[in-house]
């Protein structure tokens, strides 16, 4: 190597100067690739549009009794929760799915330490009531949920808890929300274990236990 | 090399070649010519027999297909005279009618997508919608998301496993769909050899189907496996395809290229939600306009714990993880 | 074929002599007795077997090969690894010859050179192999498709190895064509490509390297010890193979050449040998004394992983042939005997195709990204397509070096004005400089 370098002392220049530009050529490509990006346009204040509605789920409809009879033209029989519950005196001390009976036996019912009277309005049962006694209409039941679930009611004012349909972009269309009991079973809010859909496959499926 | 033909000595060449022809050698010279006709011919109809499959590709590669310009070079006209011949081709070849729309990123916007830990179930609707959305193979399942299962207290995914088959969620695991994190800085960008994928305004990593040469360098690239490579032509019963498609993203892949999760951009440009989050039972995801103060997205951020994957990489993903328990 | 307009008074420009000279040395390279054509013909067979397979697969789609979303490299680029690496290995004649004004290099350094154009083609043939649209090619040629140069170091690579390719058909095409013409090389034709040709060996496998190694999400590529180890066992697999190819010359041409340019060989390979070795022992030892997560991909190549383990029969038979080669080698008596010299190249070359192809690729997708366990065994339609380039590759190397013989052995010269190499032929019509 020497030897040829003391022949041609050039050789060593232009490798010198290959690399010198090699690296400027790849620290410039660098600086390209890693600045910031360019803060994107900030759409100036013009009117926007009217926003498309959100629209939540509303609860279920106030529920009644199927009483398991049929009317004359063959449409089920069903009878309000008052039907029963205006005759009798509500008993505090049942509280558990299994001290239930007649219409309510074998209730699945898991939801913390409430009780039945947590929620369902003794003086009404044709409603729920509220921590403070203020009766509820069924179908607003998310206000009764918020009392206790505070951080999930924020999360889902900001429409980060939740599922949902329709736009991300109100000003391109509407959007559907789900109602708390859409997901969560109100006497049993924990989701239930569900079957998987769509076993990923590979080219050579191996379904790994480890 | 060994040559061992009579030599004729009088040559200076040495036998066996052409230029050995001295005027005693012609029989023997007619001979060798006719074989070697023989032997040209064979091997040329050797040669045709063995590539007559590629023939059989004409008809699927039209001519138009192969010489059409890079996305970014088409003009408005070129783009609505491709969509047309894709729009006939799909109904050629899939029996479906489709309407292949090329909606441009909106002004301003950069999408974010953020997922909650806390409560993904596993129950993999969001594969099963990107599966039906995006009009995938059917027989091999394909999706742009791979859920893993995971062991709770670790993150690592060499605990993870994603072809779990119980029923979910299971008390000792968390579960986290993976797809594209349409990173800010992509390395399967970078990687591409041909310009053939590239991240548009709005944060989208698009890919061209109809440029990419399927060197799968990009899959390589890739560190949160979220390329995929149409290793055959996709298989999607007519009634089954989705008519809703854009040229950049869901309508159906030809054979022999990559392609990838573009958060739905033929919904969600039009300001839609992505397939993956209207199909989700727990409202795991969460998906907005990072650029807006007030965007769902934006909120999770500033208000969770928050993540992103392989963070340690540098590449900038726009797809976070979160808890909220 | 003779044109009366072409007067001696008027010589025929340089290019049309070459081209005279090129098709001369192609029709005469077709010719042969009969192992030839035998030799030949099975060539041609298997490269058919793998151009069809080729076919199907461009037509079927790439699901014919045992690759996968996971694993998405296989064998068509571990085989074009090591190709650019024996291309690169071509070189290390040039350099004893032309650095160190080694002689007895300077007869068969040509070997080394036509050794580099046939892998060169074959490394590019793998490649184009790999891609799911072959029929988009056209989309990588800077001017008429995007060229992502310089961010993708896959257009670098591009760029380097048809470089490479060029370097070498013009240094082999200069001399070839100098020798045939009778007259003596001008110096400043070709020795600033040999010199380039050095510097551009070491690019070529250094830039294939980095196509690996700059990839973050691949721990297992993601070493800077991955372009030196590439070079090292380049080093290693171009030298043996030119031992053995020397020595096949010898045997059927029945010439005794290029004893000195052996040992010189058998030197170098000495030493990079045992680099090589070193670099694979350091790479493992960082790797298994670290642990952790990253360690998954060395794991699963040695020992299996969660039970997965179709790569560990592979790299134990590397080692084992290497670590054979390594002490064959270091034998004194490897330059006398030559049993044990071929035995000691061809396990080398061997071993190091599979260390540096299967070895190499495949570990980085398993586990992958994201551990998952997806294994790979090349299907029939990959075993098919490689034994069809390797053919193909044995046969452009054969035809290369059967002119190279015929030109240096003077079997083949353009003989100014008589009419031997073929009547009515131009190059016969020649300025008449030649010297024989």
């Amino acid at each position: 190597m020497s030897l040829l370098l003391k022949k041609h002392p050039a050789l060593a220049w232009i490798a010198l100067v290959v690399f010198a530009s090699l690296c400027s050529l790849a620290v410039v490509w660098a600086q390209k690739n890693h600045a910031p990006a360019p803060a994107a346009p900030v759409a100036p204040n013009e009117p926007k549009p009217k926003p498309h509605p959100v629209t939540i789920k509303p609860g279920p409809a106030t529920p009644r009794l199927d009483t398991g009879l049929k009317d004359p033209t063959g449409q089920p029989i069903t009878a309000a929760c008052s039907t029963c519950h205006s005759t009798t005196t509500p008993n505090v001390a049942r509280n558990s799915a299994h001290d239930l009976f007649q219409a309510h036996r074998g209730l699945d019912y898991a939801h913390g330490s409430l009780t039945c009277l947590s929620c369902h309005n003794a003086k009404d049962y044709d409603t729920l009531h509220l921590a403070d006694g203020r009766g509820v209409a069924f179908p607003d039941v998310m206000t009764l949920c918020a009392q206790c679930h505070g951080t999930a009611m924020r999360d889902y004012l900001h429409g980060s808890h939740g599922g949902m349909n329709g736009h991300w972009n109100l000003a391109q269309g509407p959007r559907v929300r789900n109602n708390c009991v859409n997901c969560h079973d109100p006497h049993h809010p924990k989701f239930p274990l569900v079957r998987p859909v769509l076993p990923p496959r590979d080219r050579i499926s191996v379904p790994t236990g480890h | 090399m060994n040559d061992p033909t009579p030599a004729s000595p009088k040559t200076s060449c040495g036998s066996g070649c052409s230029c050995a022809s001295a005027p005693n050698d012609e029989g023997n010279s007619t001979r060798r010519s006719v074989i070697k006709g023989l032997g040209a011919t064979l091997g040329v109809a050797a040669y045709a027999k063995a590539l007559a499959p590629l023939t059989e590709l004409t008809k699927e590669t039209s001519m138009d297909e192969f010489l059409q310009k890079h996305y970014k070079e088409l003009s408005k006209e070129e783009i609505a005279t491709v969509i047309a011949r894709l729009t006939r081709e799909t109904k050629e070849k899939y029996g479906a009618d489709v309407t292949i729309s090329d909606p441009k990123p909106q002004e301003g916007v950069k999408f974010g997508y953020a997922l909650n830990l806390s409560i993904c179930n596993g129950c993999r609707k969001c594969a099963e919608a990107c599966h039906l959305e995006n009009n995938h193979d059917r027989a091999s399942h394909q999706s742009y998301i791979r859920v893993f299962e995971m062991s709770k207290g670790s993150m690592d995914f060499e605990k993870g496993n994603v072809h779990y088959d119980h029923p979910v969620p299971q008390p000792d695991k968390y579960y986290m769909p993976v797809q594209c994190q349409q990173c800010e800085h992509p390395p399967c960008v970078d990687v591409c050899p041909v310009e053939a994928t590239w991240k548009e305004n709005d944060g989208i990593v698009v890919v061209d189907y109809n440029w990419c040469i399927g060197c799968r360098y990009c899959e390589a690239a890739c560190p949160y496996h979220a390329r995929r490579f149409n290793w055959q032509k996709p298989q999607i019963p007519a009634a089954e395809v989705n008519p809703d498609q854009g040229y950049l993203s869901n309508r159906i892949r030809p054979q022999g290229v990559m392609e990838k999760c573009t958060f739905c951009l033929h919904r969600t440009r039009n300001g839609r939600l992505p397939a993956c989050l209207e199909a989700c039972p727990t409202g795991a995801r969460v998906f907005g306009d990072l650029n807006d103060p007030n965007s769902e997205v934006r909120y999770v951020l500033e208000n969770k714990r928050v993540f992103v994957l392989k963070e340690e990489l540098g590449l900038k993903p726009q797809f976070f993880y979160f808890f909220d328990e | 074929m003779s044109d009366p307009a072409v007067s001696p008074s008027k010589p025929v420009p340089e290019w049309r002599q070459y081209l005279r000279f090129a098709w001369n040395a192609f029709s005469q390279s077709v010719e042969g007795g009969w192992k030839f054509y035998v030799w030949m013909t099975l060539l041609t067979a298997i490269f058919l077997v793998g151009a069809n397979a080729w076919a199907l697969q461009v037509r079927d789609g790439m699901a014919v090969t045992a690759m996968s979303d996971h694993v998405s490299w296989g064998l068509y680029i571990a085989n074009f690894t090591f190709l650019v690496g024996l291309a690169a290995g071509g070189v290390m004649m040039v350099i004893p010859a032309y650095l160190y004004h080694d002689e007895k290099m300077h007869d068969i350094v040509i070997i080394g050179e036509l050794l580099a154009i046939a892998a060169i083609i074959m490394s590019i043939m793998f490649v184009v192999c790999d891609l799911g649209r072959p029929d988009r090619f056209w989309h990588m040629m800077p001017g008429l498709g995007k060229f992502n140069f310089p961010v993708s170091m896959l257009t670098w690579d591009v760029i380097v190895l048809n470089g490479y390719l060029l370097i070498n058909v013009h240094i082999c095409g200069y001399l070839l064509y100098k020798r045939f013409r009778s007259q003596p090389p001008v110096a400043k034709m070709y020795v600033p490509a040999v010199f380039l040709s050095i510097v551009w060996a070491i690019s070529i496998h250094t830039v294939t390297a980095f196509l690996y190694c700059g990839l973050g999400g691949r721990p297992f590529w993601n070493t800077a010890l991955l372009a030196p180890r590439f070079l090292a066992s380049a080093f290693v697999s171009g030298p043996a193979f030119i031992i053995v190819a020397i020595q096949i010359i010898r045997w059927q041409t029945g010439r005794m050449f290029g004893e000195g340019a052996i040992r010189t060989l058998v030197a170098i390979i000495r030493i990079t040998i045992l680099i090589s070795l070193l670099m694979v022992a350091s790479e493992v030892f960082v790797e298994f004394y670290t642990g952790g997560s990253h360690t998954g991909a060395a794991k699963y190549l040695y020992f299996g992983l969660h039970g997965h383990n179709e790569l560990v029969p592979w790299i134990w038979t590397a080692l084992a042939f290497t670590i054979t080669a390594v002490i064959l080698f270091m034998q004194p008596k490897v330059n006398r005997r030559p049993l044990i010299l071929n035995t000691a190249c061809l396990l080398a070359f061997v071993g190091l195709w599979i260390e540096k192809g299967m070895g190499m690729i495949i570990p980085a997708f398993v586990p992958s990204t994201l551990h998952e366990i997806v294994e790979y065994r090349p299907s029939l339609t990959e075993w098919k397509i490689t034994a069809g380039i390797w053919a193909l590759g044995f046969m452009i190397y054969t035809l290369l070096l059967k002119v190279t013989i015929n030109i240096h052995s003077r079997k083949l010269k353009d003989t100014s004005g008589v009419r031997t190499v073929a009547p009515d032929d131009a190059l016969a019509m020649g300025d008449g400089s030649g010297f024989v």
